[in-house]
């Protein structure tokens, strides 16, 4: 398959960051300068370490080190796309983002343990497997890859080669949906391709809730995440079914995830609710607080609000994209390298649950 | 609007805002700090180059300066030897210096020297000359003085001859007038002789003297109580000493047959007597190991002689000095006593008995009969074994007499056979047996008559036998003792003879 336009962005997209190193870990004077470096999106924080380390080695207190980073005193969670933090918890996209980091001191009571780049290699090769395990209903198909395929599926990954990763991931065949309406790089023109035998299929999705309590007008007003209980995580995949005449749009996959966050109009109209699967919790976030993300939308919207809940913001790849857009276009060219989907939402909710 | 525009109108929207953050993003941060980077790595990539560089030169120059280093201590070390080396040979050199000018001073001294000696040498050698010359005339003086002087010396010594010879002759005169008158004096004696005087007006007439053999007894004494083992005229006189069993040494004048004097002090019977040359001691071997030395004429004990450790049966007194006393007794030792001293000079030891002792006329030997048989012959000053012969086989040797010259030695043996020896050839020339003659014991005596023609001994039956050595045989048979008869000894003047015997009784021929 031709690489998109929108995956070469998607792969190359690196924010950049400046990082700090906390003052209780400076034993030099003058304290080392931060360090600027550009992060991959769809890498990993923990992977960052060989280009940090450097920088401040010389300035660390002995010992051994434990890497972590935080935002604004948040510690971050090492197996969310470096990408996917971003768009969460700056709303107001910083740039350079300026970040923490930590060799000691690990906050064990709030982050699961990273022991290096192989916890990191088998965060991501679970997520693909529970990816797989949703579009097909096993994961059979990664569980058989070879030994080399799997390291250059990583490698690819790690760093950022999206020929090989297409490579190796079509061998994969976790194909779900294909692209309604595609527009050819090339021509420039916008012709619809419509053939496409769309089976009907699941798309693995995670969702990042941020509730908000008050209203706001400009994203430099949202107050910032201070706490995980702030954020709803919501790991529900998105059924597709092929209807003539009618493509599915961001706007209804929303609205089949999180329905609660849309009138009784609205949930009429979709008719993606009906095979709403509301899927447990991933477990990594142990049970603790459920990330629901509220979108709000800026534009286009057409069911008003209820009382409780307005969605604000809806990120997806540092885009904010339309709702109109085609669902089927979202997944083939915004989707990770672990063939989940990460969209984050800005959610007003007049009464915060946390549970 | 269709959904179909509307959904593209979405997607471009999508890929615009994609765009925007690409360029927003990474965009613009990724060259910015690729830019920052670049050279920092660049300059820190040339900077590591240069301290590498930096680090090899240095490890360079440290190797070469300990290269230089050990170079230049081995400079300093030569430097040091060097400099130590010349020192010496300043030393040396100076030290040398001073050598060199020691001995050119002592070349110089010994120059001098040697010129003043070979001045003094010419000086001499001149000298020299001049003396030659002086001792050639005076050699010549001398011959002159030599030949004069022989002349004069034979003239004289023709001189003496002549009256050697005038001497001579008148010599050979008074001689023979003295022989004449010898003969003469001599026909005078015998003339006197023929009328029954005999005057000893001659030393030495006894010598001249025959012996006279005995017939019958003269005397007949009863010397001695228990017998009287030893009997012995004095030097040529009449006076018999006899010995006994009694411990009394009795004087008898045998002319008259009555007792002289008796000598006491004796601790033990009497088994040999022996008196001096000069008739002054008489000396007895006893046999309570001791021998006495008396005086004669006081009659005192004039010496003890201690040392044997049995009883003494033989003893003699040398002939040429009254110093030396040999003696014989029955511990198988001889000892050679001196007079003068007191005590034992010499000692001889030897493992036949000896039973009869005599000097030899020059008093250097010993002539000792053994129990074995033997008759021995020992030097005086040694003590040596001279020679020994066989007197007689199996038998023991009882008697031992020296003649009168020294000449002929008579041995008596219990083989009843008597022998007389050549002194100087030690042979037998003469052997006397009789058939009734048994030697009564082991010291049983025999003697020779002071002309050495006859031999007297005695005899187990009690009878005196007198043979003559030159024929041979029995020339008297004189029987008046009672017992055997012990010893027998001859007067030096030829008569008589006297005997003694078992009983005490010594009987004087004539």
């Amino acid at each position: 398959m031709p690489i998109m336009e929108a995956q070469k962005y998607v792969w190359e997209g690196a924010i950049p960051l400046q990082i700090h190193l906390h003052e209780s870990e400076v034993t030099t004077f003058p304290p080392p300068p931060p360090a600027l470096i550009l992060a991959p999106r769809i890498g990993y924080l923990p992977l960052l370490i060989a280009l940090i380390k450097p920088y401040f080695s010389s300035a660390l207190p002995p010992g051994v080190d434990t890497l972590w980073f935080d935002y604004k005193g948040l510690p971050l969670k090492w197996y969310t796309p470096t990408g996917v933090l971003f768009d969460l918890l700056c709303a107001e996209p910083e740039r350079p983002w300026n970040l923490t980091v930590h060799f000691r001191g690990y906050p064990a009571n709030i982050l699961i343990p990273c022991e290096g780049e192989d916890a990191v290699k088998w965060s991501f090769i679970n997520s693909l497997k529970e990816a797989a395990y949703i579009i097909n209903g096993n994961c059979k198909n990664i569980m058989n890859m070879s030994q080399s395929d799997q390291v250059e599926l990583w490698c690819s990954v790690m760093n950022g080669n999206v020929e090989a990763y297409q490579r190796v991931s079509s061998k994969l065949k976790l194909g779900t949906v294909e692209d309604e309406y595609f527009v050819k790089p090339q021509q420039g023109t916008c012709e619809t391709d419509t053939i496409g035998q769309v089976k009907t299929g699941r798309i693995p999705i995670r969702l990042y809730v941020c509730s908000v309590s008050e209203d706001f007008d400009d994203l430099e007003d949202v107050p910032k995440v201070d706490s995980w209980d702030k954020i709803s995580f919501i790991n529900r995949p998105v059924e597709i079914h092929k209807e003539e005449g009618k493509y599915l749009t961001l706007h209804d996959a929303i609205e089949a995830l999180l329905p609660e966050y849309f009138s009784e109009k609205s949930l009429i109209e979709s008719p993606s609710q009906e095979g709403e699967d509301k899927n447990n919790i991933s477990p990594e976030d142990a049970g603790d607080s459920k990330a629901e993300e509220v979108v709000n939308v800026c534009n286009d919207l057409e069911a008003s609000c209820t009382s409780n809940a307005e969605i604000k913001l809806i990120r997806i790849q540092g885009i904010e994209p339309k709702l109109k857009i085609p669902f089927s276009w979202v997944v083939n060219n915004l989707m990770n390298p672990d063939y989940f989907l990460h969209i984050c939402l800005y959610v007003k909710v007049a009464n915060l649950n946390t549970t | 609007m269709s959904q179909e525009e509307i959904a593209r109108e979405a997607i471009k929207h999508a890929l615009k805002a994609l765009r925007r953050r690409h360029l927003v993003e990474e965009g613009a941060h990724g060259p910015a700090l690729i830019a920052l980077s670049t050279p920092i790595i660049s300059q820190g990539s040339e900077w590591k180059e240069k301290a590498e560089n930096l680090e090899t030169e240095l490890q360079q120059c440290y190797k070469a300066q300990s290269r230089l280093s050990e170079q230049l201590v081995v400079e300093v070390a030569e430097s040091r030897a060097s400099k130590a080396s010349l020192k010496e040979n300043e030393s040396q050199i100076a030290s040398l210096q001073e050598e060199l000018t020691q001995s050119r001073d002592e070349c110089s001294q010994l120059k001098a020297d040697l010129e003043e000696k070979i001045k003094a040498l010419e000086l001499i050698v001149s000298e020299n000359h001049q003396i030659r010359a002086q001792l050639e005339e005076m050699i010549a003086k001398a011959k002159n003085a030599e030949a004069e002087n022989k002349m004069l010396i034979d003239r004289w010594m023709l001189q003496k001859m002549q009256d050697a010879e005038r001497l001579n002759e008148a010599n050979a005169l008074y001689e023979h007038l003295i022989d004449q008158l010898k003969a003469s004096g001599l026909e005078k004696l015998a003339r006197q002789q023929v009328d029954g005087v005999v005057r000893r007006s001659e030393e030495g007439a006894e010598f001249f003297m025959d012996s006279i053999v005995p017939t019958s007894y003269k005397h007949k004494i009863n010397a001695h109580e228990g017998g009287c083992a030893s009997i012995l005229f004095e030097y040529n006189s009449g006076k018999l000493i006899s010995g006994g069993q009694d411990r009394s040494i009795k004087l008898w004048d045998t002319n008259s047959g009555t007792l002289s004097s008796t000598l006491y002090g004796c601790l033990g019977s009497v088994l040999d007597l022996s008196i001096t040359h000069d008739n002054r001691s008489v000396i007895a071997a006893s046999s309570s190991n001791n021998l006495y030395v008396w005086d004669v004429q006081s009659g005192r004990v004039r010496h003890t002689l201690t040392g044997h450790t049995d009883k003494v049966c033989a003893v003699d007194v040398s002939k040429v000095s009254s110093r030396h006393v040999v003696s014989a007794a029955y511990d198988r030792t001889i000892k050679v006593w001196d007079l003068q001293k007191g005590y034992c000079t010499n000692t001889i030891i030897f493992h036949s008995n000896c039973n009869s002792l005599a000097f030899s006329t020059d008093g250097q030997t010993i002539f000792s009969g053994h129990v074995d048989g033997n008759l021995r012959l020992w030097d005086i000053q040694t003590g040596k074994l001279l020679s020994e012969v066989a007197a007689h086989s199996l038998a023991a040797v009882t008697s031992i007499s020296v003649s009168r010259s020294g000449n002929i030695v008579l041995t008596s043996g219990r083989d009843n056979m008597h022998n007389l020896f050549d002194i100087r050839s030690l042979e037998v020339c003469g052997t006397l047996r009789a058939s009734g003659n048994r030697v009564a014991s082991n010291w049983s005596r025999s003697c020779i008559s002071p002309d050495e023609n006859y031999v007297a001994a005695g005899s187990a039956d009690g009878s005196m036998y007198v043979w003559s050595i030159s024929k041979a045989d029995i020339v008297s048979t004189l029987k008046e003792h009672t017992g055997s008869v012990l010893c027998c000894s001859w007067s030096g003047l030829g008569k008589p003879l006297a005997s003694a015997d078992k009983n005490g009784v010594v009987c004087i021929w004539a």
